[in-house]
C-alpha cells in the first residue's frame, strides 16, 4: 500500500482533532495504537474518504480521497468498530452481493463470488442467516466477507477484537495474519498489534511514535506508566 | 440525498414498524394503553422534520404494499390500501409532512424547553390529528358513501387517544432534540 | 417478518407483477363504478374462489382477511342503518371483493418482484433528479434488516426500567429507543459509503 498524508489537519466544530501532519504509510501490516479520543479513527477514516481533511490532502495508491473519491475508496475496505452496523441487508448473502452491484455481473457470477468469499472465511453456513442473529465473532467474519468481496487492496480495521471473546479474538488474529491484503489495524489489543510490521502511536492528534511494534508499544506503556 | 439522511429515514421507518409490533404501552396518569404506531408517525415528523420524516412513512407504506405485515396487528398487503380505513393510512403521509414542516417552522434551539415542547405539540396536533382525520374521514365518507357527518361520528371515539399521542410525541420530540439533535436538517 | 407472499407456480404467480398491479387497479375501478349488489357479491365470490384455486387453506384465508372483517362489517352496518339494507349489502360485498382481489396479488408476488416494479417506476423520477431508483431497494432492505434489531433494543430498554424498579412509560421508553437507533445511522451511512454502494451509476 502507498498512502500519503500531506499537511493534513482535521477540525471538528472548530476543535483541532488532528494537528497538521505529514505521513507515509507503506508496507504490509501497520498498527495504530493510542488512547481513546486520540484521533485514531479519524486518521483511519480519512483513508476511505469518510472524513475529509480540513486542510491538506490524502492520497491512496495515487488517488486523492477528495478529488478521485470513488477510485480512492475502491482501493480500501473498512471494517467499523461496531460490525453490527456494517451489515446493511437482512441476509448475509444479499448483503455481500450488494457490494458487487456495480460490476454488471450475471446472477451466476454474483452467486459464485459470494460463495467463494463465504468459503474463504469458513462461514458458508451463515449465508442465509439473518444478520441480527449472528454472534460477535460471526459478525466480524461476515463484515470481512462483505468488504473483501470487492477485492480492495488495503483493509482498514477499527478495533476488530474489542468486543470478542478469546476464541473469536484468536480467530480474528489468525485471519489478519493470513490475509493477502495489506492491513491497517487500529487496536487496544497490544498482543495483536505486536505481530504487525510497523506501529504508529497517536497521541492528542499527533503521531507520537512510529516504528517497530516492540519499540512503539514499549514507549506507549512507558508513557502511561510515567503518568500513573 | 445524503446517505446519512437515507439511513435516518430507513431507521425511522424501522422504528415505526417496531412500534406496531410491541405490546401497547400503559400511560402513567390514566390507565389507557397506547398503541404506538400512529405515535411513530408523529414522532417521525418532530424528530426528522418534513423531508426525511415523509420518506420514512412512505417507506413503511411501501413495505406494507409489497406484502410485509408491517402495520399494527400484523396487517399488510395491498388489501390495506383497499379498505374503508385506507384514508388514515394515506393520511399518514400528509400528517408527517405537516408535523415535520411545522416543527421546523416553529421550534428553534434558542427557545426555552417549555416553548419547544408546546410548539412540538402544536405541530403534532395539527399534522398528526387534524390533517390525519381530515384525510381519514374524507376517504371514509366518499369511498363508502356514508357521508361526512356519519364518517365523522364514527371516528370521534379515537380522537382523545390521538391527542394524548400528540402530547407524548411533543415530550419525546423535545427530549430527542436535546439528546441527539437532528433539526435543523444538516445539508 | 414473514411476507404475505405464498410460494407457488400458478398462472397468477407467473404473471409479471406490473400486469397484476394494473389489473388490480382496473378491477377496483370497476368495483367502485358498479352499484349492483348481485354483481359485487359475484366478484367477492370470484376473489374467494381465486384463493381456493391457489390451494390457500381456509385458516390462512381467515388469517389474511381477519384484520379487515371488523371494519368492513362496521361500515356495512353503518351504511345499512342510515342508507338502507340494499346499500349496506353493496358496501359489504364491494369492500370484501376489494380486499380479496388485493390479497390475491399479494399472495402471488414476491417482495423482490415488487421491488423490481417500484425501482422501474422510480426511473422517471430519477431522471428528474428527485431520487435514485436503486435507493428504493436499499432502503427497503435496511428497514427489514433493522426491525429485529430495534425490537431487541426495545426489550433491553424496557428491562432496564424493571431492573431499576421503574415502570416503563411511553416517553422514557421511546426517547432512548430513538436516540440509540438514530445514533447508529452515522456508522451505517459510513459503511454504505465506504463500500461505494451508492456511488455507482
Ligand atoms: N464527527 C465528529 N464530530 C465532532 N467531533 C468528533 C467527530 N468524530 C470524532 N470527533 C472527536 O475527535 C476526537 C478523536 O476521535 P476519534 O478519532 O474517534 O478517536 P479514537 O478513535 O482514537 O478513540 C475525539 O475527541 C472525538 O470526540
Ligand atoms: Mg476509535
Amino acid at each position: 500500500m502507498d498512502i500519503h498524508f500531506e499537511k493534513v489537519e482535521v477540525r471538528f466544530e472548530g476543535r483541532t482533532v488532528i494537528h497538521p501532519l505529514d505521513l507515509t504509510i507503506g508496507g504490509r501490516r501497520v498498527g495504530i495504537i493510542g488512547l481513546n479520543g486520540s484521533g485514531k479513527t479519524t486518521l483511519a477514516r480519512m483513508i476511505n474518504g469518510l472524513v475529509k481533511p480540513s486542510s491538506g490532502r490524502v492520497t491512496v495508491n495515487g488517488f486523492d480521497t477528495v478529488e478521485r473519491q470513488d477510485e480512492a475508496r475502491g482501493q480500501s475496505g473498512f471494517i467499523f468498530q461496531n460490525p453490527q452496523n456494517q451489515i446493511i441487508l437482512p441476509l448475509l448473502r444479499e448483503d455481500i452481493a450488494l457490494g458487487l452491484k456495480s460490476r454488471k455481473l450475471t446472477k451466476q457470477e454474483v452467486t459464485a463470488a459470494v460463495d467463494a468469499i463465504l468459503d474463504r472465511f469458513g462461514i458458508k453456513h451463515l449465508g442465509d442467516r439473518r444478520a441480527h442473529e449472528l454472534s460477535g465473532g460471526e459478525l466480524q467474519l461476515a463484515a470481512l466477507a462483505s468488504v473483501l468481496v470487492t477485492e480492495p487492496k488495503i483493509l482498514v480495521m477499527d478495533e476488530p477484537t474489542n468486543q470478542l471473546d478469546l476464541k473469536n479474538r484468536n480467530l480474528v488474529e489468525k485471519t489478519i495474519r493470513t490475509l493477502p491484503e495489506d492491513v491497517i489495524v487500529i487496536s487496544h489489543d497490544l498482543d495483536l498489534v505486536a505481530g504487525l510490521d510497523r506501529v504508529l502511536l497517536v497521541h492528542e492528534g499527533r503521531i507520537a511514535a512510529d516504528g517497530g511494534p516492540g519499540e512503539v508499544i514499549g514507549l506507549y506503556r512507558a508513557m502511561q506508566g510515567a503518568k500513573a | 440525498m445524503a446517505t446519512r439522511d437515507l439511513v435516518l429515514s430507513a431507521l425511522f421507518a424501522a422504528i415505526i414498524v417496531a412500534l406496531g409490533l410491541v405490546p401497547p404501552i400503559m400511560l402513567g396518569f390514566i390507565p389507557v394503553p397506547i398503541t404506538a404506531q400512529s405515535l411513530g408517525v408523529m414522532l417521525a415528523g418532530v424528530v426528522l422534520g418534513a423531508k426525511r420524516g415523509t420518506i420514512s412513512v412512505l417507506l413503511v407504506l411501501v413495505l406494507a404494499a409489497i406484502g410485509l405485515p408491517v402495520l399494527s396487528g400484523g396487517r399488510g398487503g395491498l388489501a390495506v390500501f383497499m379498505a374503508p380505513t385506507t384514508g388514515y393510512l394515506i393520511g399518514w403521509v400528509f400528517a408527517v409532512l405537516t408535523t415535520g414542516y411545522l416543527s421546523q417552522l416553529l421550534v428553534s434551539h434558542s427557545q426555552a424547553g417549555f416553548v419547544q415542547t408546546v410548539n412540538f405539540f402544536v405541530a403534532a396536533l395539527f399534522g398528526g390529528v387534524i390533517v390525519l382525520y381530515v384525510c381519514g374521514i374524507s376517504y371514509l365518507a366518499l369511498v363508502t358513501g356514508l357521508g361526512f357527518s356519519k364518517a365523522f361520528m364514527g371516528s370521534l371515539a379515537f380522537i382523545p387517544g390521538d391527542i394524548l399521542k400528540a402530547v407524548i410525541a411533543a415530550l419525546a420530540g423535545r427530549a430527542v432534540m436535546v439528546g441527539y439533535p437532528l433539526l435543523p436538517q444538516r445539508t | 417478518m414473514r411476507s404475505l407472499h405464498i410460494d407457488g407456480n400458478s398462472v397468477l404467480h407467473r404473471l409479471p407483477a406490473a400486469a397484476k398491479l394494473a389489473a388490480l387497479a382496473v378491477i377496483s375501478l370497476v368495483l367502485f363504478m358498479i352499484d349492483n349488489a348481485g354483481f359485487l357479491a359475484g366478484a367477492a365470490l370470484a376473489g374467494l374462489a381465486g384463493h381456493v384455486l391457489l390451494r390457500i387453506s381456509a385458516t390462512e384465508i381467515w388469517r389474511r382477511m381477519r384484520p379487515f372483517v371488523l371494519i368492513v362489517v362496521v361500515v356495512a352496518l353503518f351504511t345499512a342503518v342510515f342508507n338502507g339494507t340494499g346499500e349496506g349489502l353493496t358496501a359489504f360485498f364491494r369492500l370484501a371483493a376489494l380486499a380479496l382481489f388485493a390479497s390475491l396479488v399479494t399472495a402471488t408476488t414476491t417482495t423482490g418482484d415488487f421491488i423490481g416494479v417500484i425501482t422501474r417506476a422510480a426511473m422517471p423520477l430519477e431522471r428528474l433528479g428527485l431520487l435514485k431508483a436503486r435507493d428504493v431497494g436499499l432502503s427497503i432492505g435496511l428497514v427489514i434488516r433493522f426491525v429485529p434489531e430495534i425490537l431487541s433494543r426495545y426489550e433491553v430498554i424496557r428491562d432496564a426500567h424493571y431492573a431499576r424498579g421503574l415502570k416503563p412509560r411511553p416517553v422514557s421508553l421511546i426517547v432512548p429507543l430513538i436516540i440509540t437507533t438514530l445514533k447508529s445511522a452515522d456508522e451505517i451511512a459510513a459503511a454504505i459509503d465506504a463500500r461505494g454502494i451508492r456511488s455507482q451509476k
